[in-house]
């Protein structure tokens, strides 16, 4: 079953076409990488994929449900990860976390799970967010996520600003979470990252797919070269048609 | 409803953020409404003495400064305090109001923290409709505070009907501007957009409200009185015919603008506003490359604004000027009161009431000058929180060269903003030809010393103790009880004396004295150095 299903989906503010037309889907099951260079589009793409925006054409779905009409039901299931997290100042890390459940209604995970994840990542619960690190805060909304019994994970550069073994544990939870049946759309500009978590990818360029497969595929088509020569090659066509 | 979906959470997670907040300030309402209203037994001892004092607010230019004036036939302590207090209170509560549900709306949204919460199971809706829900809980519950702690106090002339239209007329007030900020919340695409758009319509009511309050009873512009809203609220006439309309007028009125603004909510992205945020240059002036451009360019949008609000502010209180005039005409009263007559009386009884007024206006003026340019100030500091000094220091500016742009920009303020409410003093009573050009202004740059004493406070603040740096506002609060208040309420005058604005002679009225003046600036001059100096030692950082 298609988890996400994207169809002609563009979306402009005012004059500027932050996306032109987008397919995708994305299986239950399954790890998608959404690539692609900076104001490519793959923010906006979640945010609609969210209901935070409203799309100007085309369809959003999400579990056969319209991504915007139906956002409320739909995000009992969605746990969300911005790349930039932005937390009260006031709160402790341990609050926010506690708040972000709070919400998540009837499919509250246990006391448990949330301390285990707060272990697993190390992180001080009791601190005010104002006082965290850039990473710390990361971590927050991490644990907040993966604490959570969501079926679809949307994870916007999640491990912008944590240290290597904070990545390497957030790397082994994504393939846990994989095991478990769960669906996870990953947008990421580490590479290695998507080539060790990423089932199928796919790369846009100026609001629009560039190129989408499985792994295998990709690897196929790469001739040898290594997959970030390959991406490269697909992130910097663009430059050279700007320049050109 | 799907759309206000996660409510009682989200309710409970506003409570749980505003903890202390808001309870400070519902605190310090109900403590400084109590404390004022005992006072106002010992203040007035016999019933002449009140008459008195609502002899002179009758004249136009106090009704414009606290509003209207009622029931002379019957005066009791309770219905002058009612009268001298409520204009304040509302400003006071109207504020609370707008600072709440920004903090909790488009400032939340702007940091992206509300797109965090939106990824959850929670409705377009929920974040304004809770916002606006807990506001509505916090006045009401401020109206029941003030209403209660009115009535037990028991003066003379307190009643449980009057001491409920008061508060409740501060609580209706109150929670139509948080619709009001709601609105503005959905309009602009910042939090400090939405802050001044909130301000500015606040501004333009309590204008309204002025001229419409100086204005007899039987003409248009008293019409005024009843569109502001800040105007309307004043109408209950408390302790005396205690009328109920003007509240759920009030309340009405909030509701559909708070209608409106989840409309405007339900349809917009989420982190734009209606009024879109503008692109700019390519490429920094060489003007803005300079740390000084750099500096004023920070800053430029509030020095105009506030530049522009003072020249209006002034305007609208030199045209209370030309009313004077008229109002002594009419009112023997007021002549016998005085103890002259004869001709000519008018015109001289017209030009010392003009007098008095400038030395009273100039003060609340001058207090009001404070803020932008304390505001400028902060800036500083504010940039400091948001992380943004640490590339600038990274390059080589050096940090006391940083501070003392600031300060030189904002000392050029405290001068400029009493200046600019001068001109438009002076210029606005032209017509009535009662005051001199040069004396206004003489007036009221002999604020300028106290004005920047507070900017010395607040470099030294920001230096030393960078976490205090709200003191600043605590002492402009005092400023305006002891010198603005206290001589309406008979506080002795060293309490005056202890701000630097009681220090000042108030010109037309009180004798020049170069020696305040001189001994505020060294002050002034001493704080800035060593806020200058410790600031260049002290860490960078958010805390
Ligand atoms: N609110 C907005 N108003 C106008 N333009 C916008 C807005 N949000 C995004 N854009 C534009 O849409 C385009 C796509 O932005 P988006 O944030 O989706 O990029 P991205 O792929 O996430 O980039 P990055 O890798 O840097 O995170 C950019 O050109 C951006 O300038
Ligand atoms: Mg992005």
């Amino acid at each position: 079953m298609a988890i996400i299903e994207v169809k002609a989906l563009t979306k402009d503010f005012g004059k500027v076409k932050a996306l032109n037309g987008i397919n995708f889907t994305l299986d239950q099951g399954e790890v998608l990488a959404y690539l692609g260079p900076n104001g490519s589009g793959k923010t906006t793409t979640i945010r609609v994929l969210l209901g935070i925006l409203r799309a100007t054409s085309g369809s959003a779905k999400i579990f056969g449900q319209d991504a915007w009409t139906n956002a409320v039901e739909l995000h009992q299931k969605i746990a969300f990860v911005p790349g930039d997290v932005n937390l009260w100042p006031n709160l402790t890390g341990g609050e926010v976390i506690d708040l972000f459940t709070s919400f998540q209604g009837g499919h509250r995970p246990s006391l448990e799970r949330r301390n285990h994840f707060i272990k697993l990542f190390d992180l001080d619960p009791t601190k005010k967010c104002r006082t965290y690190s850039k990473g710390n805060r990361q971590k927050v909304a991490l644990v907040a996520a993966l604490a959570s019994n969501a079926e679809l994970f949307i994870l916007d550069e999640p491990t912008s600003g944590l240290d290597p073994l904070v990545v390497k544990t957030f790397e082994d939870c994504i393939l846990k979470l994989k095991s478990e049946g769960k669906s996870i759309l990953l947008s990421s500009h580490i590479l290695s990252e998507v080539e060790k978590l990423a089932d199928s990818v796919v790369i846009i360029r100026e609001g629009q797919v560039v190129k989408s497969g499985t792994m295998k595929q990709i690897h196929k088509e790469a001739h040898g070269r290594t997959l970030e020569e390959l991406f490269l090659s697909e992130y910097q066509t663009k430059r050279g048609r700007h320049e050109g | 409803m799907r759309a206000k979906a996660g409510g009682l959470p989200y309710l409970k997670f506003i409570f749980r953020r505003e903890r202390l907040t808001t309870p400070i300030w519902l605190l310090s309402f109900l403590l400084f409404s109590t404390g004022i209203t005992l006072a106002y037994t010992h203040l007035f001892a016999t019933p002449e003495d009140m008459l008195l004092m609502a002899q002179t607010m009758t004249n136009p230019a106090m009704q414009a400064l606290v509003g209207p004036v009622y029931g002379l036939d019957s005066l009791t302590p309770a219905m002058l305090m009612a009268q001298q207090l409520l204009s304040l209170m509302t400003i006071t509560v109207v504020i609370m109001n707008i600072f709440l549900v920004i903090r909790h709306t488009r400032a939340d949204e702007e940091q992206g923290r509300l797109e965090m919460l939106r990824a959850l199971p929670i409705g377009r809706l929920t974040n304004p409709a809770a916002t606006l829900f807990f506001a509505f809980l916090t006045n009401l519950a401020l109206a029941l505070i003030i209403a209660l702690g009115l009535l037990a106090t028991n003066i003379d002339g307190m009643q449980a009907a009057g001491a409920f239209l008061y508060a409740g007329s501060l609580g209706a007030v109150g929670f139509l501007f948080a619709a009001i900020a709601l609105l503005m919340a959905q309009l602009f695409s910042t939090a400090r957009g939405a802050l001044t758009g909130s301000f500015v319509v606040m501004g333009i009511f309590y204008i309204m409200r002025a001229f419409g309050d100086m204005s007899s009873a039987d003409s248009s512009t008293h019409l005024l009185s009843f569109i502001s809203p800040l105007g309307l609220g004043l109408q209950v006439s408390s302790f005396y015919q205690n009328i109920c309309w003007p509240l759920p007028v009030l309340f009405a009125q909030a509701i559909v603008i708070a209608v409106i603004a989840l409309l405007v909510c339900r349809t917009r992205d989420l982190g734009e506003g209606v009024i879109p945020a503008r692109t700019g240059r390519q490429h920094a002036s060489a003007f803005l490359q300079t740390p000084l451009g750099f500096t004023w360019r920070l800053v430029r949008g509030n020095f105009i604004a506030w530049s522009i609000g003072m020249l209006v502010i002034g305007a609208t209180y030199g045209s209370v000027i030309g009313e004077i005039e008229q109002f002594v005409q009419t009112n023997e009263m007021f002549q016998i009161l005085l103890g002259i007559s004869g001709d000519g009386a008018e015109q001289a009884i017209a030009g010392e009431v003009a007098a008095s007024f400038v030395a009273l206006i100039m003060v609340v003026m001058a207090m009001i000058a404070v803020v932008p340019v304390i505001l400028i100030i902060s800036r500083l500091r504010g940039e400091e929180k948001q992380g943004r000094l640490e590339p600038i220091f990274a390059r080589s500016i050096k940090r006391q060269h940083l501070v003392l742009l600031y300060t030189i920009i904002a000392t050029l303020g405290s001068a400029w903003f009493i200046l600019c409410a001068a001109l438009g003093l002076y210029g606005a009573s032209i017509p009535s030809g009662l005051l001199d050009a040069g004396e206004t202004i003489r007036s009221a740059l002999m604020y300028a010393p106290a004005i920047l004493t507070l900017l010395g406070l607040a470099v030294f603040l920001i230096g030393l103790l960078p976490k205090l740096t709200g003191l600043v506002w605590l002492v402009l609060g005092y400023s305006f009880m002891t010198v603005y208040l206290g001589p309406l309420m008979s506080l002795p005058d060293w309490t005056a004396k202890l701000s630097p604005f009681g220090l000042i002679p108030q010109l037309p009225v009180q004798e020049f004295s170069a020696a305040p003046l001189f001994a505020l600036s060294a002050l002034a001059l001493v704080l800035i150095f060593f806020g200058i100096k410790s600031f260049a030692r002290r860490d960078i950082g958010r805390i």
